[in-house]
């Protein structure tokens, strides 16, 4: 054993500013917690299905994209916020935290707009900003991911796009997980004064490119040895429950509501 | 020089810990043992500050080990250099260009001249006798070869503590054997080992004590090892040990069965 191996290090750390270590962990810790959550969490409780939900969205948006009557987008966010005072604290939080932060930023945008005189429309394309990016975020944080990419097939989206789309969200995570351990360790290993800080943390996307590359590789050869040939067939069981009818129902309205106030 | 009193920690809400006490006294050598997912990772992470307890108290050398605290930056790097981890995969601990400058890494940083780095280094790789790889991409090492390279990595921060999550994830026979008598040997330097592992026989080779998480996430027993490890009733509870049901001479018959562990 060597000598300074058997005693203890008499060492005084010196200030160094690493707080970019810190702040990349705590990004990469967010967006890794919420997709899990997503992934874990059952879908909503109003057991609506995925494939509604995704059509029914995707009409709302269009609907408020194309409406002039302001009436009508107040009504959709009072539908909407009836929605999400259902869902958790906390994802009422990160959803309204999105939609508002957009709102402001467009807004802010606008404002040059609203000085000129058009106010009316910069509040009208603000509302409509913050009503869309609500009930896209709702859909995102009620119903798991491999729901809506499943969800798709009844859209006609090719199987093999729903197959690379939920390898990709997968992959998300674990190589998310790879780098957060290479970004603790690199924490734990600065001990002191680093002056090439920078060049420390350029070696974690070249590890993990490396690493992605080999993964890629690793599952291209997994897939060919369970058969894979370029196709992939993704199967997509619709149960019509009461819950749906209802949720069509109230689609319905919203429709006859727009058709209501497009024609006043 | 380690006391844990009461910690539990959960991951969004899935409890990983519940009202843990540990005690761990200097150049003792500690094993954490229990089945996957009981808690021995996690109670890892938060011995070496990457984590912090829900609720309950962390004690290093005396001093509380918070949240808040860890946010000192240089609290936080005395901390880190006293306590030095080896993660279970080795890829994510090696991100420098090659092995010389990834067992320097530390040791720059602590203000050591350059002779006395390159000492250090040299000291390091010849100790894990790792010599020839000093010019090597880490990327581009060997399994048994990237271990090493990552305990060379600790080491060369001279910490007082080595915790090393799960040592021989992965490694061959040789390797392991090579392993467990060089932590016997640090060990015996004077280096406080905590090692979490399910590996039985391991436990018994590298520490005098055993620490056995249930599948509740408590603490089921904390014992000498070899005390431990007749206490074949508590090992069952927590599933480390199972009954084998087999063939013998063309009788059936069922015996218990430990994992890497001869009875």
């Amino acid at each position: 054993m060597p000598e300074w191996l058997l005693k203890d290090e008499n060492y005084i750390p010196q200030s160094d500013k690493d707080a970019f270590i810190t702040k990349s962990i705590h990004a990469l810790l967010g967006l890794l917690s919420r997709i899990r959550a997503q992934s874990v969490h059952e879908d909503d409780g109003f057991r609506t299905n995925a494939v509604l939900k995704v059509a029914f969205t995707f009409m709302l948006v269009m609907l408020v994209s194309i409406t002039k009557s302001f009436t009508f987008v107040i009504i959709i966010d009072v539908y909407l916020l009836v929605i999400l005072s259902m869902m958790k604290g906390e994802e009422i939080f990160r959803v309204l935290k999105t939609s508002l932060f957009m709102s402001a930023f467009t807004f802010v945008i606008l404002l040059p707009a609203a000085f000129l005189g058009n106010l009316f429309s910069g509040i009208m394309i603000t509302s409509k900003v913050f009503t869309t990016v609500t009930a896209v975020n709702i859909i995102s944080h009620s119903t798991r991911w491999n729901s809506i990419t499943s969800a798709l097939k009844r859209f006609f989206v090719p199987d093999i796009f729903i197959l690379v789309t939920d390898i990709t969200i997968k992959y998300i995570v674990m190589l998310g997980g790879f780098s957060l351990n290479m970004l603790y360790s690199l924490k734990l290993r600065s001990v002191g004064k680093n002056n090439k800080k920078y060049k420390s943390l350029s070696g974690i996307p070249g590890t993990m490119f490396i690493k992605s590359k080999e993964m890629a590789e690793d599952m291209y050869s997994a897939m060919e040895c369970r058969g894979f040939t370029g196709e992939y067939r993704v199967v997509n069981r619709f149960r019509f429950t009461p819950a749906d009818f209802i949720y069509i129902i109230i689609n319905i309205g919203i429709a006859v509501i727009f058709l209501y106030m497009e024609r006043v | 020089m380690i006391e844990i009193a009461n910690v539990s920690y959960s991951y969004s809400g899935n409890t990983a810990l519940k009202d843990i006490n540990l005690h761990i006294k200097k150049g003792e050598a500690v094993s954490l043992l229990g089945a996957n997912g009981s808690g021995k990772s996690t109670l890892l992470k938060l011995i070496n500050g990457i984590i912090s307890p829900d609720s309950g108290s962390y004690r290093f050398n005396n001093e509380d080990v918070t949240h808040k605290k860890l946010q000192d930056i240089s609290f936080s790097k005395l901390f880190h250099q006293k306590i030095g981890f080896v993660f279970q995969n080795s890829d994510t601990q090696l991100f420098c260009a090659d092995v010389y400058d990834e067992i320097a890494f530390g040791p720059r940083q602590m203000g050591i001249n350059e002779d006395a780095v390159e000492k250090r280094v040299y000291d390091c790789l010849t100790l894990l006798d790792i010599t020839d790889l000093k010019h090597r991409q880490p990327y581009h090492l060997s399994g048994g070869e990237k271990r090493k390279v990552a305990i060379a990595c600790v080491l060369a921060l001279n910490p007082e503590v080595l915790v090393i999550d799960e040592p021989m994830n992965g490694l061959d026979p040789r390797t392991q054997r090579w392993l467990v008598e060089f932590l016997v040997k640090l060990n015996g330097a004077g280096k406080t080992l905590i090692t979490s592992t399910h590996n039985l026989e391991l436990a018994q080779a590298i520490s005098r004590r055993a620490v056995l998480f249930s599948e509740d996430h408590t603490l089921a027993a904390d014992l000498p090892t070899d005390k431990l490890l007749t206490e074949i009733d508590i090992l069952k509870r927590v599933n480390l040990v199972d009954e084998y049901y087999h063939r013998h001479d063309g009788n059936n018959h069922a015996h218990f069965h430990m994992h890497n562990f001869q009875l």
